[in-house]
């Protein structure tokens, strides 16, 4: 069963004059339990909305939501908060109650009626993790900037809920602040028993964390897939102008003894990297590091070579992308429309495309 | 008239000094009944304030309207009403509470309640909503919510409760009309000032005018204070 079922979900701001509106239409989605979904969109196209409403703070106009199959767009004020204390909703701008530091990283725990000693003890870890040893005592509020945001990530995270709803977390952040909050996300990761939903305008933050991307344009999804898919073939040019190119691989590195590179298993694809991270990765090749060429290269220093054919060409003027599939992968290229045509590269031609191993870059 | 004047504020400091009675008892009744009127208004009013500023509800706007209006209803109106409430023929006339400090708090504490009502509700509306959200999304309910929300604006509540006494303790015309201005029993601060005045006994009119200043004094000192600091 599916954690989060989101069906036809619209939302119509009234506004003062009486008019309506549209923040969001017909949005429908799921997630599964473990997964981490990731909601890509400019500023403006309904990504807090749709959070909001996924944590309870706001009703949609239309449409329902279940978890684990039961409704819970219509609760009842006590089931609310029930529902309420299976998430952590982090917020785009970090606030802080008018107390202590401890007491404000204790809060979530302490309403959910937790032991007081083993509030004591999360609390130190967390402070600690946090880099807050020796403010735990002051006012919240009399803190600097960054360091109220790493009060607010503690107090997000310490409450270890089933779901993580994160709104542009890292947009606001400072950047060792980023690099923090990266590492408690992808501490979640590896637990896979939580679920996240983040919505996100940083491409490279979706790369890094997504198992799904949905991408949000003016309250309607426009694509909902694997991050290579979205990244590969967008299916508008807004999606292709917001999202950008990649191509984003998952698979299983790990270290050759006798070349002592990194040999990356991607479905049936292997690929040869530098970078010496072992265990499952994400890998990031940009399309312009790629070649292409009609007969087997020989004598070539790129690591990887692999046989394709061109499913799809997509002309830009006077560069156009590729789309050329190896054995269970698909690569965006790009390259001159020049190039394509002294090539003679045309839809369903077999080709070769190489790039070297220091071009795939692990995320 | 310098003469009297002058008479009447060395009277005054006597009085004050060598602690005669019925001037400390004026003063401490006037307090007992301020202040109990205050503090049962604050336990009653504070959840109702909480309650309208947090809880989305049909007739929200018009009991917001009508709060506002009693919270600038006329004392002498309202001792009015209390009379005919307590009086003999009245619906409590049974309880024998007319011209008794009781009746003088259950007029002050209809008074105080609205601006009570008004002040918390005003000073909860005023919390940032995006900290209302967060306390709500670390999972509060509505208990530890209010809660919450009360220590965030407990200056602001402060603030109210500061003004329902200052207005009760030197208001007239309620306290006048129910207490009936009796003399050891329910002469308070504001009702004696006018008695003693029109006696021409001016020593004891500024000596309890004296101590009402600091006390409206003391009360504003404390409001500035608050809004400095807030």
């Amino acid at each position: 069963m599916n954690l989060i079922d989101v069906q036809n979900i619209s939302k119509d701001f009234i506004k003062n004059d009486g008019s309506a509106q549209n923040v969001l239409s017909n949005i429908s989605f799921t997630v599964k339990k473990g997964e981490c979904f990731t909601i890509i969109g400019p500023n403006g196209s309904g990504k807090t909305t749709l959070l909001r409403i996924l944590g309870l703070l706001e009703e949609p106009s239309q449409g329902k939501i279940f978890y684990l199959g039961k409704e819970i767009t219509n609760l009842s004020r006590k089931e609310r908060i029930k529902f309420r204390r299976r998430i952590s909703f982090v917020r785009q701008k970090p606030v802080v109650m008018n107390s202590s530091v401890i007491n404000n990283i204790a809060y979530g725990l302490k309403v959910r009626g937790v032991e007081e000693r083993e509030i004591d003890q999360k609390t130190k870890e967390i402070i600690e993790v946090v880099g807050l040893t020796g403010l735990e005592n002051k006012k919240a509020r009399s803190l600097s900037g960054g360091e109220i945001q790493r009060v607010a990530i503690a107090m997000n995270f310490i409450i270890d809920p089933e779901i993580y709803l994160l709104d542009e977390v890292s947009a606001n952040l400072d950047p060792m602040n980023i690099t923090l909050l990266e590492e408690f996300i992808n501490h979640i990761k590896e637990n896979k028993q939580k679920t996240i939903i983040m919505s996100t305008h940083d491409r490279l933050e979706a790369i890094k964390f997504a198992d799904r991307i949905a991408v949000l344009q003016d309250g309607s999804f426009t694509q909902i897939g694997a991050p290579n898919d979205i990244f590969t073939s967008p299916k508008d040019e807004f999606s292709a102008l917001f999202v950008g190119y990649e191509n984003i691989f998952s698979g299983v590195a790990k270290i050759d003894e006798v070349s002592g590179l990194n040999q990356i298993k991607i479905n049936h694809l292997i690929i040869t990297a530098s970078s010496q991270v072992e265990g499952e990765v994400k890998v990031c090749i940009r399309p312009e590091s790629i070649g292409i060429v009609k007969e087997p290269p020989k004598n070539t220093s790129y690591r990887n070579t692999f046989k394709g054919i061109i499913e799809n060409i997509r002309d830009l003027g006077n560069i156009c992308h590729l789309i050329v599939r190896c054995k269970s992968e698909k690569f965006l290229i790009t390259i001159t429309e020049l190039s394509r045509k002294n090539l003679k590269l045309e839809k369903n031609s077999e080709v070769f495309i190489n790039f070297k191993a220091t071009d795939v870059k692990i995320l | 008239m310098p003469n009297e004047f002058i008479d009447g504020i060395i009277e005054a400091f006597v009085l004050l000094f060598t602690f005669d009675a019925e001037v400390w008892g004026v003063i401490f009744l006037s307090l007992r009944v301020s202040g109990t009127a205050i503090f049962i208004a604050t336990l009653i009013s504070l959840p109702i304030g909480s309650y309208i500023a947090l809880r989305e509800f049909r007739g929200k706007k018009v009991i917001t309207n009508l709060i506002n209006t009693f919270m600038g209803f006329p004392p002498v109106v309202m001792g009015l009403l209390v009379f005919l409430l307590l009086s003999k023929s009245g619906p409590l006339g049974d309880l024998g509470l007319l011209y008794s400090p009781t009746a003088m708090i259950i007029a002050q504490l209809f008074l105080a309640i609205p601006i009570i009502i008004g002040t918390s509700k005003a000073a909860i509306e005023s919390v940032d909503p995006d900290l209302k959200e967060t306390i709500l999304t670390l999972g509060a309910n509505e208990r530890q919510l209010w809660w919450e929300l009360i220590k965030e604006s407990k200056k602001s509540i402060i603030a109210g409760v500061l003004v329902a006494f200052g207005q009760a303790i030197s208001e007239v015309g309620a306290v006048m009309i129910v207490g009936g201005n009796i003399r050891w029993y329910t002469r308070t601060f504001t009702t004696s000032i006018i008695l003693q005045t029109r006696m021409g006994e001016f020593g004891m009119a500024i000596a309890l005018g004296l101590i009402l200043i600091i006390i409206t004094f003391t009360v504003n000192y404390f409001l500035t204070h608050l809004q400095m600091k807030g």
